[in-house]
């Protein structure tokens, strides 16, 4: 009896196109689409080295500690990672304004009884040269005011120890992963999916209710108890909706390249009690509500793109203003549980917040669970 | 005695949708539940089933009192919907394997009544069609096969020819009637009057909430003072004439309207006899001539004061 109504709630979900396209081919869409839009958001963020020229004549020349500092500024420091900061040209100061007028330089460095930059307009460019500057001159007066009162300083290689900036300060990230801000929308979209699962639950409660669907009433005078049916109706929502979402997860780390972690177990195990949470949410919205399958339908989506916007989906700071100004909502809203385990997973590793998240998911799994099944269980109806 | 029902009141609200409602039905009947649209024939089978809450009474199937978790019960009932109650994203074989294997649960045995009830129904044909791809008719046989399949000693027909063409209806009531030969009980509820006279062996009629007259078709028409209903063909007619008529012996109505002079009489004998003397005697030239036994809409309209369609 069990394999033989699981086997037929599977067919008829499966040969329902309407609900397959928001459950598996929306996210997938919507995936390839968030795919093409940030494509440049980490490239727009890349350092490129800025154009500058140096006027060559005479004072520089003589100036060797500015020579070497822009020459060092030019060049890579070593690090694979860490590109010189300017594309330095050395021109006349003719030139050199003449650059700048057709936009080829950032800006030129000249000496003219001290040093001097010459730039034709603000803008974070000339900030970075003119913090270059600053930082040289800051450099230059602390080594003439130790080399005057320690001539013998200059002996002990100061001027070498200066140019080597080491950084006394290393940074370490909290994970393996490296930081990216594009993962969250990622996740956010598998939490917005989770929550579709929800059309199935719909679907499942609407075909045993007998007030809801003529086939409900065919249902319910059957001689079979109606929690078997609810738990295998559900059992063969939550069977799909995880293939789909299964399917989803490999959309994203295989074709499009979305970076997961390490934490593969975890991650099947947050899409499974995501899929549940959705699944019963469905059931919940469909019992409660007093009104037709469109009214239903249009409740479930609104509900899933709201929770999905306040865990971020839309607007990457939404999920920080809502932990920072009001924390209970993030905690009330199942999308944002489903993401920030995701989150929690890539960047920390299994630790208390996961399985905060995973714990309080499952308090809703059981609260939409048994709402439902008291509200099924009522074994006659007002009207049909 | 298969079901039993006393005292049955169901109100929404301010309306009372049935009123004391009393049935009895016994084994092996066809019983027809005739009424108007909203006379609370629905409602009465689907209290009847525990399928909706009631205010007042009982009911009682197989001598056991009907509830939603009578399950003994329910295996014996079989329920064919108003409205067809079937998965469209399953093909017809599915469908009636999917309801049976709620009743049924030895898979050898449901796949042999599933074929059976295919057969039964005529549909074998379109056995791997999906429900949108079926006609109106097809659809309330594949409708009649999900209900009957699991061979229940007791069917419930809810209007189940509503919307139906001629050839389909004449099928599904040829079917009600083979089922019942096979020794299935079977309540009937319609408002077609024609369908009820046809297969029913007894039958209720509803008006209001309320079983207003109940018997065979022959005592039912046997409760009312109205006899035959004779149409005579006159080409012309005046005052005179249709005054006469009307005053003949057992004479309750006569009228002249399209070409056709229409007299209603109360029981009695040779009434057309005696309508045909007076036109022959009077010189009348008149064609065809009709003479109807009153009908089950005859019964209606003496008790309740209304057509049974209004």
């Amino acid at each position: 009896m069990f394999l033989h109504n699981y086997i037929y709630r599977l067919k008829c979900i499966i040969r329902d196109k309407e609900f397959l396209f928001w459950t598996l081919l929306f996210p997938i869409i919507l995936a390839t689409l968030f795919n093409f839009a940030f494509s440049n958001i980490t490239e727009a963020e890349k350092f490129t080295r800025l154009n500058i020229a140096v006027v060559d004549n005479e004072e520089f020349r003589q100036n060797t500690a500015l020579q070497r500092a822009i020459k060092a500024a030019a060049n890579s420091s070593g690090d694979k990672d860490q590109e010189g900061l300017f594309n330095i040209r050395y021109t006349s100061k003719e030139e050199g304004d003449k650059l700048l007028e057709d936009r080829e330089i950032e800006g030129y460095i000249y000496l003219d009884n001290g040093i001097k930059l010459v730039v034709k307009e603000s803008g974070l460019s000339q900030s970075i040269i003119k913090g270059f500057m600053d930082h040289f001159m800051q450099l230059s007066s602390t080594l003439e005011t130790i080399i005057r009162k320690d001539p013998q300083s200059m002996e002990r290689g100061i001027l070498d120890k200066a140019e080597a900036a080491i950084n006394y300060l290393k940074e370490v990230a909290p994970s393996k992963s490296s930081p990216d801000i594009v993962v969250n929308y990622f996740y956010n979209l598998i939490a917005m999916a989770c929550m579709y699962g929800g059309f199935w639950g719909l679907k499942e409660v609407t075909v045993i209710q007998a007030n809801l669907s003529s086939q409900g009433a065919r249902i319910n005078i059957a001689p079979i108890h109606k929690f078997k049916i609810f738990i295998v109706c559900v059992l063969a929502a939550v069977t799909v909706q995880l293939f789909e979402i299964l399917l989803l997860l490999a959309y994203l780390a295989l074709v499009l390249k979305i970076s997961f972690g390490n934490q593969i177990g975890y991650i099947i195990f947050t899409c499974i009690v995501g899929t549940i949470t959705g699944v019963t949410f469905g059931a919940f919205v469909a019992s409660v509500v007093k009104k037709g399958e469109g009214v239903k339908i249009g409740i479930l989506i609104g509900s899933s793109m709201t929770m999905s916007f306040l865990a971020g989906m839309m607007y990457d700071k939404m999920k920080y203003i809502i932990s920072t100004k009001v924390p209970v909502i993030g905690y009330l809203n199942p999308a944002n549980l489903i993401t920030d385990c995701f989150y929690s997973l890539y960047y920390y590793g299994i630790n208390t917040r996961f399985f905060i998240n995973i714990g309080v998911l499952c308090v809703f799994i059981v609260f939409f669970s048994l709402c439902t099944y008291l509200i099924l269980r009522r074994q006659k109806y007002a009207s049909l | 005695m298969v079901i039993k029902v006393e005292n049955l009141t169901k109100r929404y609200g301010d309306l009372i949708a049935l009123d004391n409602f009393n049935l009895e039905v016994n084994h092996g009947e066809i019983f027809g539940l005739l009424g108007p649209n909203g006379s609370g024939k629905t409602t009465a089978i689907n209290c009847i089933l525990s399928l909706l809450k009631y205010d007042k009474g009982t009911v009682k199937i197989y001598n056991k009192p009907m509830a939603p978790d009578a399950y003994d019960i329910k295996e014996k009932i079989g329920l064919v919907m108003q409205n067809v109650a079937v998965f469209e994203e399953l093909t017809v074989y599915e469908n009636v394997d999917y309801f049976c294997g709620l009743y049924i649960k030895n898979k050898k045995l449901r796949l042999k009544l599933v074929e059976e009830a295919i057969d039964f129904v005529g549909i074998s044909y379109y056995k791997d069609f999906y429900p949108k791809m079926l006609s109106g008719g097809l659809l309330r046989r594949l409708n009649i096969a999900c209900g009957i399949a699991h061979q229940p000693k007791l069917i419930i027909f809810d209007e189940p020819t509503v919307a139906v063409d001629p050839q389909s209806r004449i099928n599904i009531l040829e079917g009600i009637q083979k089922l019942n030969k096979a020794g299935a009980t079977i309540i009937y509820t319609s408002h077609y009057m024609e369908e009820v006279e046809q297969i029913c062996t007894r039958i209720g009629i509803m008006d209001k909430g309320r079983i207003i007259a109940i018997g065979t078709k022959e005592e039912l028409k046997d409760m009312i003072s109205s006899g035959e209903k004779i149409t005579v063909e006159l080409f012309s007619m005046d005052n005179k004439i249709l005054e006469d008529i009307k005053g003949l012996p057992h004479i309750v109505s006569a009228e002249y309207r399209d070409n056709s002079l229409i007299v209603r009489s109360s029981k009695g004998k040779n009434n057309l006899v005696s309508v045909l003397d007076y036109l022959k005697s009077n010189d009348i030239d008149f064609g065809r001539i009709y003479s109807e036994p009153p009908t089950l809409n005859d019964v209606f309209l003496e008790i309740t004061g209304k057509e049974l369609r209004d």
